[in-house]
């Protein structure tokens, strides 16, 4: 019994560890604060899951529901910050908008007669100053 | 806010906060994990703070005539559990792959359900799901905008589309609450037309 909790957490815990460091690749990797965001919600989640789960196998039933708790909240409140960094994010110029192969929220803003491009000149002067 | 509520009526008010309750008082327990000497003390801290905290900042109810289903919210779970391991996988890869040279796209897609707990639901779903990032919310007209990571033609994000489309019933199926007969209240009409627009924006 001891052998198979600790084969799952020797396998568990490298994993888990795996996907925090590719979830930092992907941080510094992707080019614009919203693609990043994919790499911090889930490849980061993914790796704090196996790193709780495989912690679970090691310890007493007793904390298996906290640690439990831990991993719930994580997935309730990853996703919200997600949003909220990726909305401020495309009204703060944090998107590399020539990259996009559509952005059907540009059209939708336009309609509405509050677009984005208003700032487009302050987005330009950020590149000259670079 | 019609007149004094009647007892029943109170009762009813009462049971609604009853599930909250409890939760507050079971993770106050689970948190100060011992039930030893001090095991009295923390259950009854507990109950009146659950209790307390509940008076002091009451919610809006949820989602009248909400029937939740247990296995339909398991399947909800189970599929949650495997799309973030597919989504971490994924992002990985690209990261590894592609990296500075990924291409995205911002992604319309609009929701056929309409209540706030379903979008809530909706909105946190598709985030955890592979390559899927929901970037703005518009919940007076039931849109959401998906930032897509992997998207490399229109064929990639018809894909997209049809994938936040299956979140959305999974997560009405498991609420209890047919998304079918959502699309036909009476504001379905405006509805249709935003889906025409949606539709000419296309081409």
């Amino acid at each position: 019994m001891t052998v198979l909790r600790d084969v799952v957490t020797a396998v568990l815990l490298p994993a888990g560890a795996v996907f925090c460091l590719l979830g930092a690749v992907g941080l510094h990797r992707f080019p614009d604060t919203v693609s990043r965001l994919h790499a911090a919600a889930k490849a980061q989640t993914l790796g704090v899951l196996l790193i709780l789960v495989g912690a679970a196998a090691q310890m007493s039933l007793r904390h298996a529901p906290v640690l439990l708790l831990v991993a719930l909240f994580q997935l309730f409140t990853v996703p919200i910050t997600s949003q909220i960094i990726a909305r401020t994010a495309y009204r703060t110029h944090g998107l590399d908008r020539d990259r996009l192969l559509r952005d059907d929220l540009a059209d939708r803003l336009a309609r509405d007669g509050t677009p984005v491009e208003a700032e487009d000149g302050a987005g330009r002067d950020d590149d000259a100053e670079r | 806010m019609t007149g004094p509520p009647t007892p029943p009526r109170r009762a009813r008010r009462a049971l609604r906060h009853l599930p909250l309750v409890v939760w507050l008082w079971f993770l106050w327990i689970l948190l100060w994990g011992s039930t030893g000497s001090t095991g009295p003390v923390v259950l009854v801290g507990g109950l009146l703070v659950a209790v307390a905290v509940v008076l002091s900042f009451p919610l809006p109810p949820l989602q009248p005539g909400a029937v939740p289903r247990p296995l339909r919210i398991a399947r909800l779970l189970a599929h949650v559990c495997t799309e973030i391991v597919g989504a971490g996988a994924a992002v990985a890869w690209q990261a590894l792959r592609h990296g500075r040279r990924t291409s995205t796209a911002i992604i319309e897609i609009p929701l056929r359900v309409d209540t706030d707990l379903l979008i809530t639901l909706v909105a946190e779903v598709v985030t955890i799901s592979p390559g899927t990032v929901v970037t703005e919310i518009d919940r007076r007209r039931g849109v959401l905008y998906v930032h897509a990571l992997p998207t490399r033609d229109e064929q990639d994000v018809a894909r997209r589309r049809d994938e936040v489309r299956a979140v959305e019933r999974r997560v009405a199926r498991a609420v209890g609450h047919s998304h079918r007969a959502d699309a036909q209240e009476p504001g379905s009409g405006e509805r249709d037309g935003r889906e025409q627009q949606f539709r000419e924006g296309e081409r």
